[in-house]
């Protein structure tokens, strides 16, 4: 008896000592953490509670000298945001983005990751580093370059159709062709990026059963669909989850490289957020990037249970 | 699971915004505008102490120029210029304004007046300024809902620039007078083998600056008497059907083209355009013989009238020093100083006199710009103007490149115009 009741005591001195240097290493940890929250909550928490307000309220530049004589609208503004015609325009155009932009870039990272993994040994870190490399650069750069690579009059893409005499079109002035141009330019540029992702998942998979599964003479095909696509989902559901959130933003390439035109042909939904701030707008603008917010939340959650294993 | 301190904390943020909201509301006036009196600058007190003063582009960095001549004269002031980039200056005059942290003095683009002085930046202006020394078009920028903010400065207006060479080559030797000697003129220089016989801004930023002179020409006025927008009237279906036609008939390019208008310009394969006063310089530095082209009046039909635009000079409300920075402001609508400043950065002087001077009289084509400016508009200066011109330019797109019709056309910027509304 007596023995368990020193046993006893001691634990519970034990335990309060315990207590005490937990709340200590709390504590430590609260002030290791402390200046991200300060900034965490006035940078960003702070203005993202602030915009959700202001979507309500009917605030325009000419108020800001007055910010709370502002009224409260309700859902005003995101009534007017859904029944603005260039806004369906906007949101139909960031839609072909990612509805084709995203499959894109995964199917070429995906064919990059797989002919590095397997193929190709030589020049391995060259072919690495090439692929990488747009994924690095400043998108202005690259939307310089590539609007040169696309002038319709002496742009290199349509120098080397006319050399095969076709006549190449104004890829980025042709309501038809500048959205495309902008995915495919998108896919190039994210293409390194989910490449170095899909690299890192294919080289998690175990030699082993490519080898029991070639035992049992499976083609390469087969050990492709039944082995390295299953177990690459974790690894796809976060560069799909990653490239969709950049890609419903896509924003520097219209801005740089068409200013959403023609006919507002490449005007996404950041972009025309940007435009409408600019005019000062700033309740429309608030409703309008939380659309955008709502959507990449929805986008996401769709992803996660796409990809869900099952 | 949620617990309940959670739900707690997730509806605290949402009620705080809902107690903030409760002290919201609109009074009954809430413009915001100065009170409109307008004493004369003497009267405010002796200019001493310094000024802040805030100028954009190639403004800015020469402004220092007559800020040292300001000095010499009125030595108890002092002058301390900051230039600006144009991409940032008009969100940093916003915030500036906003907060309350503003300089004395701004150079504020024309376009800008109404959404500044309806804020409640801006200081009225004082009555010692003749609003008669200035070009009218020009002082109508400074005007929002009948009060004056601020001087014009320095003006800019846009002519027809063409290929003398060329359309003499044509058989054209008179500058058009009208529209259809206009047109003759771009379908004779296309004839005699230059691509296009004109190049017009088919749409994107601004293509209402080429648009509306001939939108003004036809008799158009952008806003009625009473302040509503008449952009659907006949005026405009004249004018955007008359636009159009070059277009439809491939005498001006309907999509921007690699080269630059001046390079296709010096090198024959566009014969005209409309521009500002700037072109001159590059249109000779891209290779083009200052013999072979020249300038020449907008043509005229109802009237002959062109775009002006510029900058103003402008005295900010919340300024601490307000009889040294409109001391300052009227120091540079001199007409001495208009001059100095034109030989400085070649800023075409707001002040009619002026033109008097030497300097401006014995260039052919800068007199050609002075007479035009006296037959010169600019947009309403209402706070949303910039947001309809938007919606002007992705009109005329709809019709010069998309398949929208003219009368489709001004209805839309006359509903889209409408429902944006003028602001004030």
């Amino acid at each position: 008896m007596g023995g368990t009741t020193a046993k006893a005591v001691g634990t519970a001195g034990a335990a309060s000592t315990a207590g005490r240097s937990r709340r200590r290493d709390e504590l430590v940890a609260w002030s290791f953490a402390l200046p991200f929250l300060l900034f965490f909550l006035v940078f960003m928490a702070g203005p993202i509670v602030v915009a959700l307000v202001t979507s309500f309220t009917d605030l325009r530049v000419t108020d800001l000298r007055n910010p709370l004589s502002v009224d409260f609208v309700a859902l005003e503004n995101y009534v007017a945001v859904l029944g603005d015609q260039q806004f369906q325009k906007a949101a139909a155009n960031t839609a072909v983005f990612v509805l084709f932009g995203i499959p894109l870039a995964m199917t070429l990272g995906l064919l990059a990751a797989v002919g590095l993994n397997q193929g190709i040994v030589k020049f391995r870190t060259v072919f690495r580093v090439g692929y990488y490399l747009p994924a690095v650069t400043s998108i202005v750069a690259i939307a310089v370059i590539w609007r040169l690579l696309l002038g319709s009059e002496s742009g290199l893409v349509n120098g080397l159709l006319a050399g095969l005499g076709i006549d190449g079109p104004g890829w980025l002035t042709d309501e038809r062709f500048a959205l495309w141009s902008l995915i495919v330019m998108a896919a190039w540029r994210s293409l390194g990026f989910l490449m170095v992702i899909f690299l890192a998942g294919l080289q998690a998979i175990p030699q082993d059963l490519y080898e029991a599964a070639e035992v049992d003479g499976a083609t390469r095909w087969q050990r492709f669909r039944s082995i390295t696509l299953p177990l690459l989902r974790p690894t796809l559901l976060f560069g799909a989850v990653i490239t969709s959130i950049g890609y419903l933003q896509f924003f520097e390439e219209p801005f740089v490289m068409t200013q959403g035109g023609p006919l507002d042909a490449t005007l996404s939904i950041a972009m025309h957020a940007y435009n409408q701030f600019s005019f000062g707008n700033y309740g429309f603008t608030a409703a309008l990037s939380y659309i955008l917010f709502v959507a990449i939340a929805l986008l996401t959650l769709f992803q996660f249970r796409l990809f869900r294993s099952e | 699971m949620l617990n309940s301190s959670v739900m707690m904390r997730r509806l605290a943020i949402p009620v705080l915004a809902m107690l903030i909201l409760v002290a919201c509301g609109r009074s009954a006036d809430s413009s915001g505008e100065g009170d409109g009196s307008q004493p004369a600058a003497e009267s405010m007190g002796p200019a001493t102490g310094e000024i802040q003063v805030w100028a954009m582009g190639a403004e800015g960095e020469n402004l220092g120029v007559l800020a040292d001549d300001f000095m010499a004269e009125f030595p108890d002031v002092t002058v301390v210029v900051t230039p600006v980039p144009w991409d940032a200056a008009h969100d940093r005059l916003v915030n500036a304004i906003a907060g309350g942290e503003v300089p004395d003095v701004s150079l504020i683009g024309t376009t800008w007046m109404g959404e500044f002085a309806n804020l409640g930046g801006l200081d009225p202006t004082p009555s010692s300024v003749d609003p008669a020394d200035f070009f009218e078009g020009a002082w109508n920028t400074t005007v929002v809902d009948g009060t004056s903010y601020g001087v014009p400065w320095y003006v800019e207006t846009r002519l027809l620039y063409y290929r003398t060479d060329l359309a003499e080559a044509a058989g054209v030797t008179e500058p058009p007078a009208n529209w259809d000697e206009l047109k003759a003129m771009a379908q004779a220089i296309k004839d005699a083998g230059a691509d296009y016989g004109i190049s017009l801004q088919p749409g994107g930023t601004g293509a209402w600056q080429t648009f509306m002179p001939f939108f003004w020409q036809a008799g158009g006025e952008i806003l009625d008497d009473g302040g509503s927008f008449t952009l659907d009237g006949e005026a405009c279906v004249e004018a955007l059907t008359y636009y159009d036609s070059y277009f439809e008939e491939g005498l001006s390019p309907t999509a921007a083209t690699d080269t630059p208008v001046e390079g296709l310009f010096a090198n024959g394969d566009v014969g005209s355009f409309i521009s500002g006063p700037w072109m001159i310089a590059v249109v000779t530095d891209a290779g083009t013989d200052p013999a072979t082209f020249t300038v020449a009046h907008q043509p005229t039909e109802a009237s002959g009238t062109s775009f002006v635009g510029g900058g103003n000079m402008a005295v900010f409300a919340d300024s601490d020093n307000k009889p040294a920075a409109w001391a300052f402001v009227e120091y540079l609508t001199r007409p001495e100083v208009q001059v100095k400043w034109f030989e400085t950065v070649k800023d075409l002087p707001a002040v009619q006199s002026a033109w008097d001077d030497p300097a401006l009289t014995d260039d052919e084509m800068l007199a050609a710009f002075g007479e035009q400016l006296s037959d010169a508009k600019a947009p309403p200066a209402v706070p949303n103007w910039e947001q309809v011109a938007a919606e002007i330019d992705s009109a005329i797109e709809q019709v010069t490149v998309g398949d929208m019709s003219p009368e489709d056309g001004c209805a839309a910027m006359q509903e889209q115009a409408t429902s944006i509304g003028t602001g004030l």
